[in-house]
């Protein structure tokens, strides 16, 4: 596995165990969660954070002794967020076209009866009756 | 006066001729061979263009004594008058303008394109799950039914849990065989090709919407992909399934007549192979006779230019 992967394998365990924490995290106690399951040292605990942090995903608060880390945005406005972005590009008539490619354009409810009788029109064709 | 046919060409290729082909419903059943005669027609329109610049650099730049060009502005003037020497020189402004413009434009797209990508592959790393049997895939969970594919070197599917649930096994089938087909034959190179055509061009040639055509198009042809693997039936309901749902808040809602188009051509007609090979023999026309009529004269201009004692 490419050292990119692992860093994205180590950012996707940290945000998952900040996810689930009921409060903001110390360094400590992150690196002590994740030894649990794999040896890591201190400091590349930190860095992951520290490159959260500069991608907005977490944000930093000053305790009186430790900087302690929280998620932003909760997982699920995040996933709400990225669903909104991908139908977004797909369907931008310009230039953010060609970044990702929708499986289908989403319909109003007038063609959504449309397409419901080319499917029934189909479905007669292969299975006549 | 060969910079006369050239513009002319040009401006056909770029206004007229897209005009017409974005609303022909022929490449429906031929959709690989009318990709490659939208290719055709647009490189063709760039070199016609670059070559009824050149022809008109050869006209400003007339011959002076001896057969060497005229190297000043004076002498080229004094040839041609002033009125058609400043409507050339504007002609070819133009043209170095038009130019500038595209790699400009190819090049803000290129990036702008990788970043928004590279960005979104992150979230969707982070948030999304992997499937043990399926390396490239990632499921995102949302409710809604929603499937796409982030073309490149590090490429991912990604589809959402209500996808899974919605969907049979054959119909998911389909949709990954679909996204596949984007990704293996980078469908997503063509069509950024096409953004950045749309993005250079002024207004009123971009007016036949090219893109929109090719973007059906790339569609069609991993819709093809997946009914070889699947058949028409399921890839059909997962289209319909797809395209009913929800549009969370937020989203915008896509105009859905080439959804319709798509649904409806499972049901119509197959592929038609004389359609595909008129198309390609059109293609090559289109191509060769700007590139040959470019050439030649080219060639000997050059060579006046150049050699000329």
């Amino acid at each position: 596995m490419t050292r990119m992967n692992r860093l994205g394998d180590l950012e996707r365990s940290v945000m998952d165990l900040l996810w689930d924490a009921d409060e903001p995290q110390t360094v400590r106690q992150v690196h002590d969660a994740l030894c649990a399951h794999r040896e890591l040292a201190y400091t590349t605990v930190m860095t992951v954070l520290q490159r959260l942090a500069r991608k907005g995903l977490v944000a930093q608060l000053r305790d009186d002794r430790a900087h302690r880390y929280a998620p932003v945005d909760s997982r699920d406005d995040l996933v709400a967020a990225l669903m909104v972005d991908a139908l977004d590009q797909a369907a931008d008539p310009g230039g953010r076209r060609a970044a990702l490619m929708n499986f289908v354009e989403r319909v109003g409810t007038e063609e959504a009866d449309t397409l419901r009788r080319a499917l029934a029109e189909l479905d007669t064709k292969q299975h006549p009756r | 006066m060969s910079a006369l046919a050239f513009t002319a060409l040009a401006l056909l290729l770029a206004g007229p001729v897209p005009a017409v082909l974005a609303r022909a419903s022929w490449p429906l059943r031929a959709p690989r061979a009318a990709v490659v005669l939208w290719q055709a027609i647009a490189l063709a329109a760039v070199l016609s263009a670059f070559s009824a610049g050149l022809a008109v650099a050869a006209m400003l730049f007339v011959p002076g004594t001896g057969g060497r060009p005229a190297a000043t502005v004076d002498a080229g003037v004094a040839s041609l008058g002033w009125p058609l020497w400043l409507a050339l020189f504007l002609v070819l402004t133009t043209t170095l303008l038009i130019g500038f413009r595209l790699v400009a434009a190819m090049v803000q797209v290129a990036i702008g394109t990788r970043r928004r990508r590279a960005h979104h592959r992150t979230m969707v790393d982070l948030l999304g799950e992997c499937r043990h049997d399926m390396a490239d895939v990632r499921v995102l969970r949302v409710a809604e039914p929603l499937a796409y594919c982030l073309p490149g070197i590090r490429r991912r599917v990604v589809v959402s849990a209500g996808a899974i649930h919605a969907l049979s096994e054959t119909e998911l089938a389909a949709i990954l065989r679909h996204e596949r087909a984007h990704l293996g034959a980078r469908h997503d190179l063509v069509l950024e090709a096409f953004v950045a055509v749309h993005t250079a061009f002024p207004r009123f040639v971009r007016g036949s919407s090219a893109l929109g055509a090719v973007a059906l198009l790339v569609e069609l042809l991993a819709d093809d992909a997946a009914v070889r693997a699947t058949g028409r039936g399921p890839l059909a309901r997962a289209l319909v399934t797809c395209a009913s749902a929800r549009t969370p808040a937020g989203a915008l809602a896509a105009g859905g007549p080439s959804t319709v188009v798509r649904v409806r051509r499972l049901a119509g007609r197959p592929n038609s192979r004389v359609l595909a090979i008129a198309a390609y023999l059109t293609a090559a026309a289109i191509l060769t006779l700007p590139t040959v009529a470019v050439a030649v004269p080219w060639l000997t201009e050059l060579h006046r230019l150049f050699f000329a004692h």
